[in-house]
């Protein structure tokens, strides 16, 4: 079993969107989509004092992933791997799980109607390939590997250097994207857009909440309804019919 | 029986009851069977392979191992929706051209013609009877009762809903909230279907009483004892036909009763 996971180096990070470009390139996601993308926060601080870093954003892969129960037909699972995984051939693009991810990384691909997001890059991890961001990535900010294998340079990462992960304390489901750099920057990154907690969609609740009990009540009532008659019957037998 | 058709049900002496037992009356067509036979099958394929298709905590009514088994048969969850897509389509294309021809001949004027007063009689009579509070006889019924008109009611509102829904999300139709909600009313639509046809099938295929109308799906007739005790009004306008028809052959000097 592994647990892979991604680390960014927001000290070494430009913002230039290299990483982007390649994910796009590499999965032909539609212009104006995007599985990863970079925003720069907002400055903050009083000038002359004023601050502001490039923030990687892309799926969690979170060890509790609140958008896998969204999901009415089971296309979006979590792998051994601990990869979340959107299975295109099940997906019927209802967007239940949108809202459910409090990151807001997940999208409806315009030419593929279904959901889409980062997995990163399993088919070329499957290869033995690293994830396309990370071949790619200018500065050299960005790292892959298993949390499970204690030589891995995310391993060091993450238990010796102190990477940390976007979690509060009403978002805390485990992401698997750990970032380093100054912590005030990190955290001025995680700040300015915090995570919100996972909602279902109306069409969602009203399905969890009032159909399926409702429908669930309707058949067992007229099926409980039948057998009752059903055992009356054999009890009763069956009198003369017209035949 | 004498050539006078009566009104109202009459009291049918033993020779007569034996003799209507053993003639019938055509009940159906073979288009109709074949559609009700294909109905039945999608159904059942569709409700088995649709209900392991659910499989979050917070929407599923079956339980996990379900959808692994189902998912198994069919290889992956991928198939499993391909064949549900695939089926519910061919449904659609079998049953479209059957309810565009057979709307005014057929379902209007003997389905979906609902709120007679005898209707509304029979259905407050037959679940005091099923409560063993009345014997007070049925009404007479046409060529479908009330509880069948009242569950073809059903069906024909929540059909197009099934349809309907079910080609929004297996093309994305619309938009994601479309899809949102199609996912809610496919599921609340084949719900109250499922739920008819608990009773449906047990009031055709197990209830001593309507056993005839089961096999007239197979064979297209029912006996005109059945007809006359079940179907009055239906048994009338076919008795009438007949001697019209006749008439027709012959005309002769026989005054009309």
């Amino acid at each position: 079993m592994a647990r892979y996971a991604m680390v960014t180096d927001l000290r070494k990070c430009v913002g230039c969107q290299a990483c982007t470009v390649a994910c796009c390139q590499e999965w032909g996601v539609p212009a104006g989509q995007a599985r990863t993308n970079v925003r720069t926060t907002p400055l903050s601080g009083t000038f002359p004092d004023l601050k502001s870093t490039p923030m990687v954003e892309q799926c969690n892969q979170c060890d509790r992933p609140s958008c896998v129960e969204a999901c009415p037909s089971g296309a979006t699972y979590k792998d051994a791997g601990g990869v979340v995984q959107v299975d295109g051939g099940v997906c019927i693009g209802c967007g239940f799980c949108l809202d459910a991810c409090p990151y807001a990384n997940r999208f409806i691909n315009t030419a593929t109607r279904k959901v889409d997001k980062c997995d990163f890059c399993s088919p070329r991890v499957v290869r033995g390939e690293p994830p396309a961001c990370v071949a790619t990535c200018t500065a050299h900010a960005k790292y892959f590997g298993d949390l499970e294998d204690r030589g891995s340079e995310v391993h060091r990462l993450v238990f010796w250097e102190g990477a940390r992960r976007q979690e509060t304390s009403s978002v805390a489901i485990g992401p698997n994207v750990y970032y380093l750099g100054k912590p005030e920057l990190v955290a001025l990154a995680f700040s300015s857009d915090p995570p919100h907690s996972p909602k279902l969609l109306t069409a969602g609740q009203a399905l969890n909440g009032l159909v399926r009990p409702l429908v669930v009540g309707m058949v067992a009532a007229t099926f409980l309804g039948q057998a009752v008659a059903f055992f009356a019957q054999i009890h009763k037998g069956e009198g003369d019919s017209h035949e | 029986m004498s050539s006078a058709v009566p009104l109202t049900p009459v009291p049918l002496s033993t020779e007569e009851a034996a003799a209507m037992s053993q003639r019938s009356i055509k009940k159906h067509d073979v288009a109709i069977m074949l559609v009700h036979w294909f109905n039945a099958a999608t159904w059942i394929l569709e409700v088995t392979t649709g209900v392991a298709l659910i499989t979050s905590r917070l929407f599923r009514v079956a339980p996990a191992w379900y959808s692994d088994l189902i998912g198994g048969v069919f290889g992956s969850r991928a198939n499993l929706l391909k064949f549900h897509i695939a089926l519910g389509v061919l449904w659609i294309a079998v049953l479209l051209p059957y309810a565009i021809f057979g709307f005014r001949n057929y379902l209007r004027a003997e389905m979906l013609n609902f709120f007679e007063r005898d209707d509304r009689r029979w259905l407050v009579i037959r679940l005091k009877m099923i409560l063993g509070r009345t014997d007070e006889p049925l009404p007479p019924q046409d060529a479908y009762n009330a509880g069948q008109k009242a569950f073809a009611l059903v069906v024909w509102t929540m059909v197009p809903v099934v349809g309907i829904s079910g080609l929004i999300m297996a093309f994305q139709l619309f938009s994601t909230t479309a899809v949102g909600w199609a996912v809610v009313f496919h599921y609340l639509a084949v719900g109250a279907v499922v739920s008819g046809l608990f009773i449906h099938v047990y009031m055709g295929a197990v209830f001593p009483e309507e056993k005839p109308a089961f096999f007239s799906m197979l064979t297209g007739n029912v006996n005109e004892l059945f007809a006359y005790s079940h179907h009055f009004k239906w048994w009338r306008k076919v008795k009438l036909a007949e001697q019209a028809h006749e008439r027709k052959q012959s005309p002769g000097p026989e005054k009309v009763p």
